[in-house]
């Protein structure tokens, strides 16, 4: 690069008399001012010339040689060039405003205040001396620093950072770790807001809010709901950790009205603090459609995606991308996963997923290739479009599926009779979510299980029976889902595309649900997930939000629940028995 | 780094919130969403107090270190998050 320089006055400090004088004509040697021009700028701006006035002394120059440029820039790749203005020194130029960089100070005095602590060192090691490091000004004066951050402070350390060192530090990895996990805590601090200094004797009592009821009925506990990531989308699917008992995942579709944004989201939220902000935010490629947290491995999050992929997130990392994804491939799943679930136990566990065209896969860590997979057809004919999938509570081999016809299968991994077995027919509709009993008691029920369809009803079903038991009729609409309570033998919960969320205890009625409430708006509720100490109920719907329910008393199981369970199923097998006597066989599809 | 500002900024529209604070491990304000002479005012402050209860815990037991302070006084509440390198500073006025 081509500087051209031209010399507007000429001054030079005389450091005997410590005065700046002016010298008229000097004449530079070309190499001299090669090497000083390129090595250091001396600038001194004063605004008005004239206001200066410089008294004539040695003409000779001194140490210091002061120059007022201007630089002009040339992009040409020489050396410098120089022109001097004879005219200068006998008139007043005009000054353009120029940016102006200072380097090269004298140490600038800085007023500190250095109080030390006072520790007193009594043979215990100080591995950090981070007390004493702020009172001693760090000079370093090859820094570049702004202008306007030259003004002394009292008592604060002198050095000030940069823009630029301050973007960097934001940058930087640890920075990053560092602020995601104290925002977190800070997040939760800031949510806890219980006023310590509270006077009961001043003012009224007033009733502290958050307080529940704990009634015998549902009330609602939390929503939660994040701006950014929440809106617009639908809840896919839920799933509570088994480690953690307050912490939930939540699967979302994609935003179509940001089609910028990520489509496949799931967020991780905490009951236990009041913030409302989720603890782990993950995004995919590829919308979510299912989700759940690794039984055996509590740091993984495992999804299922529209396109087929399976994805695993760690919340070790703090990439909110996947850490591992499998190959869209034929060897492994084309169509959209919708049930991703880990059996087995801490030693030997699997991650089985299956897709909507039948196909299921066993996979383990890290996943690349499922080591197993089978094509799940009815009669070696028809392959069956899955749904959903439930294994009975302490089975890794037989499991039952549900499916797009209406119908259901029940299936085992190994075995003779690897594949479909044998399939229950009874919805009209297509199934949209199955549950197998998961209350652990006196009496061994794991041979139910129960459906929810299209076809406006819940059906419970035994394994034994490949009809229905019983047929729950009392919704409107589509019904999304259905769980049976994991500590009640006789309760199940069913969400239904207007917003209802049905509690049904079939020790005490068959026929109409025991709890019921609408959430707020209405929205269709598209999953519904028991938390595992059976206290809460999450319901997910069709905008994004998810709403906690305390079931209360209602779901309390006591010990005689599960004897009059046995009871009411032996009267619901009565009457099956005598409806068909009667000729009333429900209509197969 | 956008995550940065927009959390930061999620943080200070929360009610009560009056400003955030980082500074690095030598007292100096990294970021900031106060004036510059409050900034820093309570980032030399601040940075001396959590200096001093730091070493309050160390010398009851050497093993032990500082997690969390938080200085409530009568108008607001001082809220700082220290690590090794950087501290967070949140100061909120808790009764709104």
């Amino acid at each position: 690069m081509r500087v051209c320089v031209q010399i507007l006055r000429q001054f030079c400090f005389n450091s005997a008399t410590k005065r700046i004088v002016e010298i008229p004509d000097l004449q530079w040697e070309k190499s001299q001012l090669n090497r000083n021009v390129a090595c250091r700028f001396f600038f001194i701006w004063f605004p008005d010339l004239t206001e200066l006035k410089l008294p004539v002394s040695d003409p000779n120059p001194s140490l210091c040689v002061c120059v007022l440029l201007t630089l002009q820039w040339d992009t040409d790749p020489s050396v410098l060039q120089l022109q001097s203005d004879s005219e200068l020194g006998r008139k007043m130029q005009r000054l353009g405003a120029t940016k102006i960089t200072q380097v090269d100070f004298l140490p600038r005095e800085v007023v500190l205040y250095c109080k030390e602590t006072q520790t007193p060192i009594t043979g215990t090691e100080e591995e950090d001396d981070e007390e004493i490091i702020d009172l001693e000004p760090a000079l370093e004066s090859d820094q570049q620093e702004e202008v306007d951050n030259k003004e002394t402070r009292e008592g604060y350390p002198g050095r000030e950072l940069t823009e630029e060192e301050k973007q960097q530090i934001l940058k930087s990895e640890e920075f990053l770790s560092f602020f995601d996990c104290s925002i977190r805590v800070m997040e939760r601090a800031l949510a806890e807001q219980s006023d310590i200094f509270f006077d009961y004797s001043g003012r009224d009592l007033e009733d502290k809010d958050g307080e529940l009821q704990g009634g015998s009925s549902l009330s609602l506990s939390r929503l939660f709901y994040d701006e950014h990531w929440s809106k617009h989308r639908v809840i896919t699917c839920l799933d509570w950790s088994p480690q953690y008992p307050e912490l939930l995942v939540a699967s979302y579709n994609n935003n179509e009205d940001a089609p910028h944004e990520p489509d496949g989201v799931a967020l991780v939220w905490n009951m236990k603090f009041k913030k409302n902000t989720p603890e782990y935010v993950f995004h995919c490629q590829s919308p979510v459609v299912a989700v759940g947290f690794a039984r055996f491995h509590p740091n993984l999050v495992v999804g299922g995606t529209y396109s087929g992929q399976i994805v695993l997130w760690d919340n070790r990392s703090h990439r909110r991308t996947p850490v591992q994804r499998t190959p869209l491939s034929a060897a492994a799943h084309t169509h959209p996963v919708y049930c991703v679930n880990v059996v087995g136990t801490q030693n030997a566990n699997n991650l089985i997923t299956v897709s909507t065209d039948g196909r299921m896969c066993s996979w383990t860590q890290p996943i690349s290739t499922p080591w197993d997979f089978m094509e799940l057809v009815y009669n070696k004919s028809k392959p069956v479009a899955v749904t959903g999938m439930a294994f009975p509570t302490g089975d890794v081999n037989n499991y039952v599926v549900g499916s797009e016809e209406g119908t259901v299968y029940t299936a085992s991994r190994h075995g003779s009779k690897a594949g479909i077995c044998e399939m229950f027919e009874g919805h009209q509709g297509p199934v949209t979510g199955l549950s197998c009993h998961n209350a652990v008691g006196p009496v061994d029920f794991s041979h139910l299980f129960v459906t929810s369809s299209f076809d406006w009803t819940v059906k419970l079903w035994s394994t034994k029976h490949n009809k229905p038991l019983y047929s729950f009729e009392d919704n409107a609409d589509y019904i999304y889902d259905v769980m049976w309570s994991p500590v009640h033998p006789a309760l199940f919960a069913a969400v239904d595309g207007m917003g209802r969320l049905d509690l049904w205890n079939l020790n005490s009625d068959t026929e109409v649900p025991t709890a019921s409430v609408t959430v707020e708006g209405a929205s269709a509720l598209n999953r519904v997930r028991w938390a595992s100490g059976g206290k809460e109920v999450a319901v997910g719907d069709s905008e994004g939000r998810l709403w906690i329910y305390d079931a209360g008393e209602l779901a309390v199981p006591h010990s005689e629940d599960w004897a009059r369970f046995a009871r009411t199923l032996m009267e619901i097998k009565a009457n099956r028995g005598d409806a068909e006597e009667e000729g009333l066989v429900e209509l197969t599809p | 780094m956008a995550e940065v500002e927009e959390t930061l900024k999620r943080i200070q529209s929360q009610k009560g919130v009056q400003g955030i604070i980082i500074v690095n491990a030598e007292g100096i304000p990294i970021k900031t969403t106060l004036d510059n002479s409050s900034t820093v005012q309570y980032a030399g402050l601040i940075h001396q107090s959590v200096m001093k209860a730091r070493s309050t815990v160390r010398d009851i037991d050497p093993q032990n270190d500082l997690t969390f302070l938080r200085i409530r006084s009568k108008k607001n509440e001082i809220m700082i998050a220290p690590d090794k390198d950087y501290f967070l500073i949140v100061i909120q006025n808790p009764s709104d």
